[in-house]
């Protein structure tokens, strides 16, 4: 191709600038941005912060207040989607928003608090509520019981129930 | 802190993997030509009103970094581009790294009692050549910002998992089902 030739060619292209901050963009089939937490749908299981590699997703478990606390930090996520895939519920997503930009760390984060249920034996927080319910409807009626249990009282029962069995069959 | 004019940008690879500084250089291609807005890319941090950094900042270029900083003139702003400069991305925790712009500022404000400028944060692992055009638009106000911390807060009655299942209180009902297999009948 000549000179003239690359020069016909660019006018019959014609302009391939995109109007961007003036003008949206579209964005293809499958893209990834922003992940978002669905807050009334989310049951606080903690998948998501096991399994995000930058720990973007943060579980802090605050026992005075009775409350969990689910931290995503936007500024660290990588948008791998591994959150979404992994989520029992399907609480969280990810958008196809990217413009994300922001002024301060603060504007970065999203932060669902959960309340979190009592053990019926000690009394210690343990597990929020959405997500011993959301076990119970999965579980058979008799094994239901154990939920009300926090780990360290629920291996206490289970010892207990095993010792008074056995001494019935000797 | 407002631009009216032009934005020369110094462009600092502070440990980056080289995704954010492709990105960066994608915008002054024909496509997304940014020098339509008056963006440039300058060689000296001298010239530069603002610096971007890429990358979470290694302790090896953690001097270099502060150098450079020191040489942009006032005022200035900061664009950190990419997950890395924001947070510290995949390698917050790691020893090699300083883990991000804000613990860059922490230091600044230690050993040489620097205020932190204005910083634009663009998150993204790159993030769309897009959007650091969008991030270059707030930093001139060209634009409203989008991205808004969300605070949920859960209120139930229920704290108590008694309440849940009230069978629970008591584990008689428990002991029957239990078959112990004795070996060797």
């Amino acid at each position: 191709m000549g000179r003239f030739g690359l020069i016909f060619k660019s006018i019959a292209k014609g302009r391939v600038t995109e109007k961007y901050p003036f003008a949206p963009i579209e964005l293809p089939e499958g893209f990834r941005g922003k992940p978002e937490i669905d807050p009334e749908k989310c049951i606080g299981c903690g998948a998501c912060a096991t399994v995000c590699p930058p720990s973007a997703i943060q579980i802090h478990v605050d026992e005075e207040q009775g409350y969990k606390t689910i931290d995503l930090f936007l500024g660290r996520c990588i948008f791998c989607a591994r959150c979404e895939e992994v989520c029992p519920a399907e609480a969280i997503r990810l958008t196809k928003e990217f413009e994300l930009a922001a002024a301060s760390e603060e504007d970065l984060h999203q932060v669902v608090k959960l309340k979190m249920a009592k053990c019926a034996g000690c009394g210690r927080p343990f597990d929020t509520v959405r997500h011993l319910q959301f076990i119970a409807e999965k579980l058979p009626e008799e094994q239901k019981p154990m939920l009300a249990l926090c780990p360290d009282c629920r291996a206490k029962l289970a010892s207990k129930i095993l010792t008074v069995a056995a001494r019935r069959h000797r | 802190m407002m631009f009216k004019k032009s934005l020369w940008v110094f462009h600092l690879n502070s440990g980056s993997c080289n995704g954010c500084d492709i990105e960066v250089l994608n915008i002054f291609t024909p496509k997304q030509d940014v020098e339509r807005l008056g963006i440039k890319l300058v060689g000296s941090p001298r010239h530069a009103d603002a610096i971007a950094f890429t990358g979470p900042i290694t302790r090896e270029c953690l001097p270099k970094a502060i150098e450079a900083f020191m040489a942009v003139p006032e005022p200035k702003i900061v664009l950190a581009i990419g997950s890395c400069a924001c947070g510290g991305g995949i390698w917050f925790d790691s020893y090699a790294v300083i883990g991000g712009i804000k613990e860059f500022y922490k230091i600044l404000k230690e050993k040489h009692g620097i205020e932190p400028p204005t910083t634009i944060y663009i998150p993204g692992c790159p993030p769309k050549p897009e959007a650091i055009i969008y991030g270059v638009a707030l930093a001139r106000k060209a634009v409203e910002q989008k991205q808004k911390s969300e605070i949920f807060v859960e209120e139930s009655d229920i704290d108590d998992a008694a309440t849940l299942f009230k069978e629970a209180t008591s584990t008689r009902h428990f002991i029957p089902k239990i078959e112990v297999i004795k070996r060797g009948e």
